[in-house]
């Protein structure tokens, strides 16, 4: 108890709780505008508070970690632009709403739910993470080829009306997932002697380029020379009702516990656990066909999911001093430069900080209710009263500027400027461009992990299904492949029985 | 940012550099690896100590990509003249022309000097048959391809590292590639591989809690955190050290007093006690080598890797 109580005295001492404010604002701005991105802000931040007290230091990472993935929702939804990969899933119902003019009510929803699904997992992270994280263990290159072949199984929400297309766009996403020094073989493939292909195509680069650039382009086309008016905009204190709050609900608490348990992953990140949310909201409505033409639960579902994976994913960094994702990585380094051993022993050695740390997640996804809902929302919905004309240049400016800090590389600003060219035309000939992703992201996952479970079990493929994890994984892969496939057979039977009482039946039935 | 436009702004101003007052404007470095990573920490690091020395302002320019190749290929555009500086762990300098076409080879750059360095270890489960080094190498000799070791990347350094040894004892273990040591701990806590391959501060805190026992580091002399593992001089095989290590690099006809200039004030930063303490807690220690003591160590090491990696058959 004495611990809890200085915990929370340290915490909310004025330096780290100004950090924490202060961050949090940052943070939603870094998620707000495509390109820049959580990790590259703390790796940029983290230097210059090296002299700093840790917990302030520490307050900076929670603070624009949660902040950028809510502020990433932002765009999605006004401009159909995720402002980081993880907001892809928010852009498919954000966007329909905004269009239908319920922009603040979606903002308000995503910004629910992204402190919701960042509650959650800190929560997770303080009482049974460290529990959790020797579990994980159990997860090796056998388990990790299934959850990227799970993944890619859900490509079948996202491919929309059109199966062969979406297909082809997940195809085309493995495809691209192929460039690049392999790193189980040291050969380079389809790199055409070009050094800058060497480490493959940047996700975050094509992500910016797919996904910016068609609707920056179509707002182009528009060419409207006056934005709304601030009477359209209707930003003035939208109530969400209490009866649809409740038929949120489940889909926040199904969303924090595929958002946590994705993040305990280490390797599997925040877009695959708002992908995974979105999915499993989809299957679980009685509306599915609501999905992608503006339904509040695909918004609550993306990004409570993709905030709940934050904390989680600081647990096996935490506990076992194995980073789950950059971001993580970044803290252990942190955590370092302040003189403390990432590991099992950190939570006796140190309780305090690490304790604090916990706490400043929790509060900070707390804290982005009040700066996300009240303050940011409000200015950045004004984006939308800006005309096409101003807009346009203003969005390629910030795009072009933060894809050439990723690497600092010219190249990348072809290749974003050749992905969205690509995207533009994908869009026009109505081919889905989640399944892309999809594929850049899940198909090097899959590739590599399956091939070293085969290094490991000397070429016996039926280690990949003997274990009782993978075992696990593959059957419900499985199910999700056919259950949809077995109801619809099953649908298609009884339509085809119930208008044509008769006639074959007279055939069966003596 | 500011600074490099202002010395952007300044350069058709400078039209003979004289060399007394050196430097009278910002010097760019580049670091060839993304921002945040150990590289990339070190160098920010030291660049803070430098600046108050050197009187200037320092400029990171991070470009990653490519195992380190695609940065030092970018820096390979810059000019001798001591305001665009590399500084580079040694893997792209020595390991990647190994395996890859790269247009830039040792003769491309003046060494200036390096900065910091660590050793790889190689570790296993507490119930692996083997207490010593030797007694390890013996183990993994006596059973060819049963253990499966992880590492950093087919081609990286701890690979060729590792190999480097094994090749000398006629030694066959399984390499498993992974994305970094987080992954390969991660792998080998979970009894995924038998063998942990990487770098030492991460698996630390295992040994500490009798998870892990480091039976061997790839340096000459046995590290003092890892008292049960052998360094390679006691197993005769002083001749394969390979270690991780930093260094600063000018572009190739870099004049010598500038040269001189940088190396006494990297002598003195690198050396400072603030620095030391910040290297400790990555488990690396300063050890500034500078002239033509730089360069034997590059060319030794090269060749040594080239050799490994032929065997290998991973040579371009």
């Amino acid at each position: 108890m004495d611990t809890i109580a200085t915990i929370l005295s340290s915490v909310l001492a004025p330096g780290p709780f100004l950090a924490m404010i202060g961050s949090s604002i940052l943070g939603v701005f870094i998620g707000a505008l495509p390109g820049l991105n959580p990790v590259m802000a703390i790796a940029l931040l983290l230097p210059l508070t090296y002299s700093m007290d840790p917990l302030v230091a520490l307050a900076m990472v929670a603070g624009i970690y949660n902040g950028s993935m809510y502020g990433g929702a932002i765009p999605a939804i006004l401009l159909r632009i995720p402002g980081t990969p993880a907001a892809i899933a928010t852009t498919f119902d954000g966007y329909p709403m905004a269009q239908k003019g319920e922009a603040a009510r979606a903002l308000k929803i995503a910004c629910w739910s992204s402190a919701i699904g960042g509650t959650a997992s800190a929560l997770a992270l303080i009482t049974v993470g460290p529990l959790l994280a020797r579990a994980t263990l159990a997860f090796g290159p056998a388990e990790y080829f299934w959850i990227a072949v799970f993944g890619m199984a859900s490509v079948g929400v996202l491919v929309g009306n059109d199966a062969v297309k979406g297909l082809m766009a997940a195809v085309f996403g493995l495809l691209l997932g192929t460039v690049g020094l392999d790193q189980l073989s040291g050969v380079p493939r389809y790199t055409f002697g070009q050094t800058w292909l060497l480490s493959g195509l940047d996700l975050i680069v094509i992500l910016v380029g797919l996904y910016a650039m068609p609707p920056v382009l179509s707002l182009a086309e528009k060419a409207d020379l006056s934005g709304l008016s601030s009477r359209d905009l209707k930003l003035e204190a939208v109530r969400v009702p209490w009866s649809e709050i409740k038929s949120i609900i489940p889909t926040w608490i199904r969303s924090s516990l595929i958002g946590i348990g994705v993040g305990i992953l280490p390797g599997a990140g925040g877009n695959v656990a708002a992908f995974l949310s979105y999915n499993a909201a989809k299957n679980a409505s009685d509306d599915p066909k609501s999905f992608g033409k503006g339904n509040p639960n695909g918004v609550a579902a993306a990004e409570c999911g993709n905030n709940a994976d934050n904390a989680a994913s600081m647990i096996p960094a935490l506990a076992l001093g194995i980073p789950g994702n950059v971001v993580a990585a970044l803290v252990l380094g942190a955590l370092l430069i302040h003189g403390l051993q990432p590991g099992p022993q950190l939570f006796h050695q140190n309780p305090q900080l690490v304790g604090g740390f916990m706490v400043e997640m929790l509060l900070t996804s707390l804290i982005i209710l009040v700066v996300g809902g009240a303050a940011a929302t409000r200015v950045f919905a004004q984006v939308q009263r800006l005309p096409g004309v101003l807009l346009v240049p203003s969005v390629l400016v910030l795009m072009t500027v933060g894809v050439y800090v990723i690497n600092g590389r010219v190249v990348d600003l072809w290749i974003m400027f050749a992905a969205g060219a690509c995207g533009y035309f994908l869009e026009k000939m109505s081919v889905p461009l989640a399944p892309i992703v999809l594929g850049l992201i899940l198909g090097p996952m899959a590739e590599q992990n399956i091939r070293r479970a085969l290094l490991i079990s000397r070429g016996d493929v039926t280690e990949l299904v003997t274990r009782p994890i993978s075992a696990t994984i593959a059957v419900a892969t499985l199910a999700l492949i056919v259950w949809p496939i077995a109801t619809a057979i099953l649908r298609r039977r009884k339509a085809a029985r119930e208008p044509a009482n008769t006639a074959p039946q007279d055939r069966t039935t003596p | 940012m500011k600074n490099l436009l202002i010395g952007i702004a300044l350069l058709p101003l400078v039209t003979s550099p004289a060399l007394a007052d050196y430097p009278e404007r910002a010097i760019e470095v580049t670091v060839p690896a993304p921002a945040g990573g150990g590289t990339d920490t070190s160098a920010r690091k030291l660049a803070i100590l430098l600046e108050e020395e050197l009187g200037q302002s320092l400029a990171i320019l991070n470009v990653a990509g490519g195992g380190g190749s695609v940065g030092v290929t970018q820096f390979m555009q810059a000019r001798p003249d001591g305001y665009s500086l590399l500084a580079t762990w040694n893997s792209p300098i020595t390991t990647v022309p190994q395996v890859q076409q790269t247009v830039y080879g040792l003769d491309s750059f003046t060494p200036i000097a390096s900065t910091s360095e660590t050793a790889y270890t190689m570790c296993v489960k507490p119930d692996f048959p083997a207490e010593t080094g030797a007694e390890f190498l013996d183990e993994l000799a006596a059973n060819p391809d049963k253990y499966t070791y992880g590492n950093d990347g087919i081609g990286g350094t701890m690979q060729l590292a590792a190999e480097r040894i094994f090749q000398q004892r006629d030694i066959k273990a399984v390499a498993i590639p992974f994305g970094g040591a987080g992954e390969t701990l991660q792998n080998f806590l979970g009894g995924h591989i038998d063998i942990y391959g990487g770098s030492i501060s991460p698996v630390l805190p295992y040994v500490e809690s009798g998870e892990a026992k480091c039976l061997i580091v790839t340096s000459a002399a046995p590290v003092e955190a890892l008292p049960q593992a052998a360094g390679l001089e006691s197993l005769g095989l002083e001749a394969q050290e390979t270690l991780l290590w930093r260094l600063v690099l000018a572009p190739a006809g870099l004049d010598q007093a500038i040269a001189d200039r940088l190396v006494a004030a990297l002598e003195k930063t690198v050396n400072d006690p603030e620095y030391v303490e910040f290297l400790a807690t990555k488990g690396e220690l300063p050890n500034v080598v500078a002239g033509e003591a730089l360069t034997r160590r590059l060319q030794t090491e090269y060749d040594g890797l080239a050799e490994v990696s032929k065997k290998l058959g991973l040579s371009q």
